[in-house]
């Protein structure tokens, strides 16, 4: 249990950064590394207690660990994929972790070319967004397909980012290599939702906690 | 050598003619005479060799030839069951050989290919083909294999906004409308009229975002079975959905969506309150002329929404009065004649109250008053019409017992839709938001949203709370207990309650908190992260400004 948790209480969002006032928050980190080495796949599954191993459905282990709380794909060829690390400390700190795992089982496992593939991140900017309107006038770079999906698909040219928007104002952004480039996409996007908002009615919301079906008959 | 598979002889006739193969002995003909013993040597007489295929003298189907015809009579069958025209079959064809670059192509994939062409090929030409129908037809894949393909084939022609337009969802509607046979043998006029009001509810279902992120054709199956209702077609949302292929669970979901957006617009009514999902379809026709009537006035002059009628509530209350039955007729439950003769006796309805109290009302309510009054003045013109019909007819209170046996048959009374307004007509987005219907909803995800945050909001308040009550036991002693109970009260009906209310989410913001965790943060509700960041964080957490430094 790590006690640095209240490291980031304190800190206000820079605003020089996040204009917005928004940070999206890091959901998934996925990085590779080479163990430069051949592995035995079959050995490592009977020797680890943490792996699954199904050459008829996927040519790799599956390793699993528990802190940080991540999953590994292990090939033959001695690379290696990590994903469900929360940041790129993480996702680090979880590859070396697996090239242990495998040196102590007796493989000369190295730790070259570790790389960040892809980062997911994802926020809320509070309000409904028109997809339709978006898609509309933002039809270069959007794809809405309400029939395949339910929000909109936007591919940011610079940085080269997909953002999906959807109607309740959750945005998900992937296809970073670095975390600035997710802040960035987030920061270009948001004067483009925010001309696409929907007007709230405030005074509307308390009158959703009575749902019709939920009333009586008077 | 042959031998006959009669006799077992071996000699053989061949007939000049039928160049059949007979038994010289005993005359049978041999029936698999494809082996014809070679005599004469090397040096012998030699036959043409025929295979199936040839077109005479030698020249043999090619393997694209015969690909590129199969292909084609494979898109001619598939447009057939598609239900497409000549044009609209030479159209697939056409995208599809340019795509292949006159390829075409065989095996399975073709099959999704030639249903992603014809998908393409009818949006491009703005007509409506939805990708479950066209799933359907061809089976063996979904929807989400389907739209790969059909992505694919958008990309590869670089079709844009302008030539490739975005999926309509009132030419779905007005197609279903006119193909299902669910709806075989309706006359014209009545046709028109569930098309113009189909229209209309589709527009406003676009405006409330019912619409926006969601599949189309559910939506458009809820408002054929609402429109179905209102005019007395006998057709289950079930069948409905079965029929477009859409999934009943959610078309009954966009069912419910909608009647809740009419209960919200209801509310303007006098009787508003009284208005529920249950009953809201009793009094549609009200509320769609309410809306219909609010988006053909002009802003400043609501009060002349009935043809200028200057009426006075007066009146409408001695009508009400006088026959508080035409109110029973046109309310509300099931079972609302008892009520109304209590309310009757009483004198305690709040359809008298209404007027009465007007005096009373403040600055927003005398705004609920205006719109009461412009419903009421409707009421009262549609019911002194009937009145004065009744009464020329066969006399008023004999066809109020009529009335009454009878109950209600939305049905019976189809004068209440006027489809004049602008909104019964194919509307562009922009012109739709422009438009009052009386209500201006927002996406049912974010009201979820909204709630979730608000739960979360409460669910942290009594967690701080709870802590402070173990820290300082003193001052836990002096506050209000009460507030506690908070997150007790908060827990949705599907969360199973353990001991004293607390959840899991509770006990997980409750170690958040002692983390230190901004409270915004929790507000999102992605545990999983803050756990790994603040809890089990391996003690790699970077202070922000350090990580945005790099």
């Amino acid at each position: 249990m790590g006690d640095q948790g209240g490291l980031e209480e304190s800190q206000p969002v820079d605003l020089s950064i996040h204009p917005s006032g928004i940070v999206p928050t890091l959901q998934n980190i996925v990085s590779t590394v080479n163990l430069d080495c051949k592995l035995d796949l079959k050995q490592i599954a009977l020797q680890a207690r943490n792996a699954e191993y199904n050459p008829k459905r996927f040519a790799a282990v599956i390793m699993r660990i528990r802190e940080p709380k991540t999953t590994a794909l292990i090939f033959a060829s001695g690379k290696m994929v990590c994903t469900g690390a929360k940041s790129e400390q993480q996702s680090k700190l979880a590859a070396r972790k697996y090239a242990r795992i495998i040196q102590k089982l007796g493989f000369n496992a190295k730790f070259k070319d570790f790389k960040i593939q892809n980062i997911v991140g994802s926020c809320d900017v509070k309000f409904p967004i028109r997809l339709e309107g978006l898609a509309y006038s933002h039809g270069a770079f959007s794809s809405y397909e309400p029939e395949l999906f339910p929000g909109l698909i936007y591919r940011m040219k610079q940085p080269k980012i997909v953002l999906l928007i959807f109607v309740s104002g959750k945005i998900v952004i992937t296809g970073a290599k670095v975390r600035d480039d997710t802040y960035k996409a987030f920061e270009n996007i948001y004067p483009v939702l925010t001309e696409f908002r929907k007007v709230q009615q405030w005074c509307a919301l308390p009158s959703l906690h009575n749902s019709p079906h939920t009333k009586k008959k008077a | 050598m042959p031998v006959c598979s009669n006799c077992r002889g071996k000699t053989f006739v061949r007939d000049d003619v039928t160049e059949n193969l007979s038994c010289s002995t005993c005359g049978k003909l041999q029936e698999y005479d494809n082996y014809v013993h070679q005599y004469g040597g090397v040096s012998g007489p030699t036959g043409t060799f025929v295979s199936v295929g040839t077109t005479g003298s030698g020249n043999v189907y090619s393997y694209k030839e015969t690909k590129v015809y199969e292909a084609l009579k494979f898109i001619e069958s598939m447009s057939l069951r598609l239900g497409l025209s000549t044009a609209e079959a030479d159209a697939v064809k056409a995208m599809a050989r340019e795509v292949t670059v006159g390829e075409y192509g065989q095996g399975n994939w073709f099959n999704i290919f030639v249903g992603a062409c014809a998908y393409v090929a009818m949006r491009r030409d703005n007509k409506s083909l939805p990708i479950a129908e066209v799933v359907s037809v061809i089976g063996g894949t979904d929807v989400y294999e389907l739209g790969r393909m059909i992505m694919r084939i958008v990309n590869f022609l670089d079709l844009k906004k302008p030539e490739f337009p975005e999926f309509d969802i009132v030419n779905l509607f007005e197609r279903t409308l006119r193909n299902s046979y669910s709806f075989e043998g309706i006359e014209g006029d009545k046709r028109e009229r569930m098309r113009k009001q189909g229209i209309f509810l589709l527009n406003c279902a676009k405006k409330w975002f019912l619409t926006t992120g969601r599949r189309p054709l559910p939506m458009v199956a809820a408002v054929l079975a609402l429109v179905a209702e209102l005019n007395g077609v006998g057709v289950r949302i079930e069948d409905l959905a079965k029929e477009i292929h859409a999934v009943v669970h959610t078309c009954k979901l966009r069912y419910r969506e909608l009647l809740e957006a009419l209960v919200k617009v209801a509310q303007a009514l006098p009787w508003g309150k009284d208005v529920t999902v249950k009953n809201v379809i009793k009094n549609a026709p009200f509320v769609i002329q309410y809306m219909e009537r609010k988006l053909m006035s002009e802003p400043s002059g609501k009060k002349d929404l009935v043809g200028g009628i200057c009426l006075d509530l007066g009146d409408v209350r001695e009508y009400l009065r006088n026959d508080s039955g035409y109110a029973s007729d046109f309310c509300f439950e099931d079972d609302f004649d008892t009520e109304m003769d209590k309310l009757k006796l009483s004198h305690e309805s709040r359809y008298f109250e209404v007027e009465d109290g007007g005096c009373k009302l403040g600055v927003e309510e005398m705004d609920a008053l205006k719109l009461s009054h412009e419903c009421l003045s409707m009421i009262y013109s549609k019911f002194s019409d009937e009145v004065d019909n009744v009464k020329s007819s066969k006399g008023f209170e004999e066809v109020r017992g009529t009335k009454k046996r009878r109950g209600f048959a939305l049905h019976a009374c189809a004068e209440w839709w006027n489809g004049q307004s602008e909104m019964s007509k194919r509307l562009l987005l922009k012109e739709i938001l422009e438009k009052d219907v009386g209500l201006d909803a927002i996406p049912p995800s974010f009201v979820n949203g909204c709630v979730a945050v608000k739960r979360r909001k409460e669910k942290i308040n009594a967690a701080k709370q709870r802590i402070d009550r173990i820290m300082c036991p003193s001052n836990a002693r002096s506050g209000d207990s009460s507030d506690i109970c908070i997150s007790e009260e908060v827990h949705t009906r599907k969360k199973r309650k353990r001991g004293r209310g607390i959840d899991w989410e509770d006990l997980i913001i409750e170690t958040l908190l002692l983390h230190k965790v901004k409270e915004e943060e929790i507000e999102k509700g992605w545990y999983s992260v803050l756990l790994e960041l603040y809890v089990f964080n391996s003690g790699v957490v970077i202070p922000q400004s350090e990580t945005l430094s790099k």
